[in-house]
């Protein structure tokens, strides 16, 4: 048996599915829950071929509610464990994902987007956005990476489990069925080797010494008897959240100095969007581009700035308004005008976009180019 | 996006375009180069029509989808309907000779269309089988994405366990290239 999974560094050609099971033998998770679904199958096909060679554990359990709590079941023993799902795996998963949020558990789950609502597609799309942002009765308090290549996939998914472990909150890796399914190079690594330290795990109860004496006792609650006292705990939550933002938000940006059209856009529509934002440029367009990797805690504060000089802002997505609900959020009060290119549950090209914002130039689309912000939703 | 080659190969479920744009992509990536392929893929397990989109390119390639192909190659009636949205005036439109009475189907705006008859080749000269190969060697003179000998080897990489127990399958596989290479080369002529 090899000490590790990966020695060095090297370049791979592979399935962003089987980057994730990679990623996560890098990261030295210790065990996958998990319930099938397309188009996430094959991280557990992967992660159950290799686990083995490494004395790591998997299990599947009966569905995805299941998966959820067997996976915060896991990490409360202190073992770096996580799942994967999508769409209606998704939607079940969200209950164990709100204890999660609640008793501060530091889950896992790799999201892999198919079309919905419902069954729907299994192949492709952006509409889990709002649910893996903010699934759950409870406040979103949850750290959301969206991925758009497999570099991403296998970086994110490491950082995952190091992000979620320093700050006990639920963690996710956003990625979709294109991402899942198409094969691109990448570089796999072990961490160690590029000298990052994976955080510490361990157990939630029965450490060391007396409760109360020694230690704090490990008092996991997710009842709580009057108002005031989840008042108060839910306000230390919210402050905590608040303060681990400015170190946790990500974003990617490019020619956004002096650019009057920004497109926006996260996951893999960001490779169109930028792809877009070149070939603009090229043709004397003044063109930018954003993409948040962070979707929460959303990058806000550095969206606004750049809303103050921009002329216009062009929003694209897989989906009928769920990343134009945060971007408006973010930038609320700022009077940038706001276009959508709005596809739920179908890929976005460069192409299209080129077309788009030329249309746009020329006044082709008439009505909706003095839209403002406040006066206009994604339908 | 232009320095991009991008290319659809569509057939029946069954007939190997999914192994061979695998195949290529592959051999690409070892040499180099930039590749990304993504097969469609629906809610049936088997039948129906079979796209696979890969693109080749000297930097990181966009969107895993694109609006329209440089090279199409199309091998059922069903999916010479299903890939003309892919076409357009600067797309080389392939399909196969045996496929009959699709004068209105086939796309009106390519830049060229080819009928070559690899099934016909697969059938009586060569071997059922090999068809796919033939629709790789087909592929890499149309967009030169990839050299004859790296074609080679790739299947040498694919399929060596099988030339292994027979090395006639190697002499045929190798052969099936050359014949679907020649095929364009002279459709082009």
């Amino acid at each position: 048996m090899a000490d590790k999974p990966i020695e060095g560094e090297k370049r791979v050609f592979m399935t962003g599915n089987e980057a994730v099971a990679w990623a996560a033998l890098a990261a030295d998770a210790d065990i996958m829950y998990g319930y099938p679904i397309t188009p996430q199958n094959e991280i557990m096909h992967y992660w159950t071929r290799l686990a083995p060679r490494y004395e790591k554990r998997f299990l599947q359990t009966e569905d995805e509610i299941s998966a959820g709590f067997t996976t915060c079941g896991g990490v409360l023993s202190g073992k770096r464990a996580f799942t994967a799902t999508a769409g209606p795996g998704n939607v079940l998963m969200q209950e164990a994902m709100s204890m999660a949020e609640m008793l501060r558990i530091p889950t896992v789950l790799v999201v892999q987007q198919r079309g919905g609502p419902s069954t729907a597609t299994v192949i492709y799309s952006q509409q889990e956005t709002t649910l893996t942002c903010f699934g759950g009765n409870g406040e979103g308090m949850r750290i959301v990476y969206s991925t758009s290549s497999h570099q991403d996939l296998f970086d994110y998914t490491i950082k995952a489990f190091n992000i979620a472990w320093k700050y006990r909150f639920p963690t996710f890796v956003l990625g979709d069925g294109y991402q899942a399914k198409m094969r691109e190079s990448l570089y796999i690594y072990d961490p160690e080797g590029k000298g990052m330290a994976m955080e510490k795990t361990m157990p939630f109860l029965g450490q060391e010494g007396m409760p109360g004496v020694d230690r704090e006792p490990a008092h996991l609650r997710n009842t709580y008897n009057t108002e005031e006292e989840l008042y108060a705990v839910i306000s230390k939550y919210v402050e905590e959240y608040n303060k681990l933002t400015p170190e946790v938000v990500e974003y990617q940006a490019e020619d956004t100095d002096d650019a009057e059209i920004i497109l926006l856009a996260h996951g893999i529509v960001a490779r169109a969007a930028l792809a877009a934002t070149r070939t603009l440029r090229s043709k004397g367009v003044k063109a930018g581009y954003f993409r948040p990797i962070t979707l929460r805690p959303f990058p806000a504060e550095q969206l606004r700035q750049i809303a103050r000089t921009a002329q216009k802002f062009v929003v694209a997505e897989s989906a009928q308004g769920q990343l134009l609900k945060l971007v408006q959020e973010a930038i609320y009060g700022e009077t940038v005008p706001l276009e959508t290119y709005l596809k739920p549950g179908q890929g976005i090209t460069g192409e299209e976009l080129v077309d788009f914002i030329d249309s746009m130039i020329n006044g082709k689309i008439k009505g909706k180019l003095n839209s403002k912000i406040n006066g206009k939703g994604g339908f | 996006m232009d320095a991009t080659v991008k290319i659809a190969l569509a057939g029946e479920g069954g007939q190997g375009v999914q192994s061979v744009a695998g195949i290529m992509v592959e051999a690409a990536n070892d040499g180099g180069r930039e590749a990304l392929y993504i097969p469609n893929f629906g809610v049936e397990q088997r039948g129906g029509v079979s796209v696979a989109f890969c693109q080749i390119s000297d930097q990181k390639i966009g969107s895993p989808k694109f609006k329209k192909a440089d090279l199409v190659i199309a091998l059922s009636d069903r999916a010479v309907r299903r890939t003309r949205q892919y076409v357009d005036k600067d797309t080389l439109f392939i399909y196969d000779a045996s496929l009959k009475g699709l004068e209105n189907e086939l796309p009106q705006d390519a830049k060229k269309i080819l009928a070559i008859p690899a099934l016909e080749i697969a059938k009586n000269e060569l071997h059922p089988r090999v068809f796919n190969i033939i629709i790789m060697g087909a592929a890499i003179e149309a967009t030169k994405i990839i050299g004859m000998e790296q074609a080679k080897k790739a299947v040498e990489k694919r399929l060596g366990y099988k030339f292994a127990q027979n090395p006639k399958l190697r002499e045929l596989n190798f052969q099936a290239l050359e014949r679907g290479a020649r095929l364009v080369k002279e459709s082009l002529a």
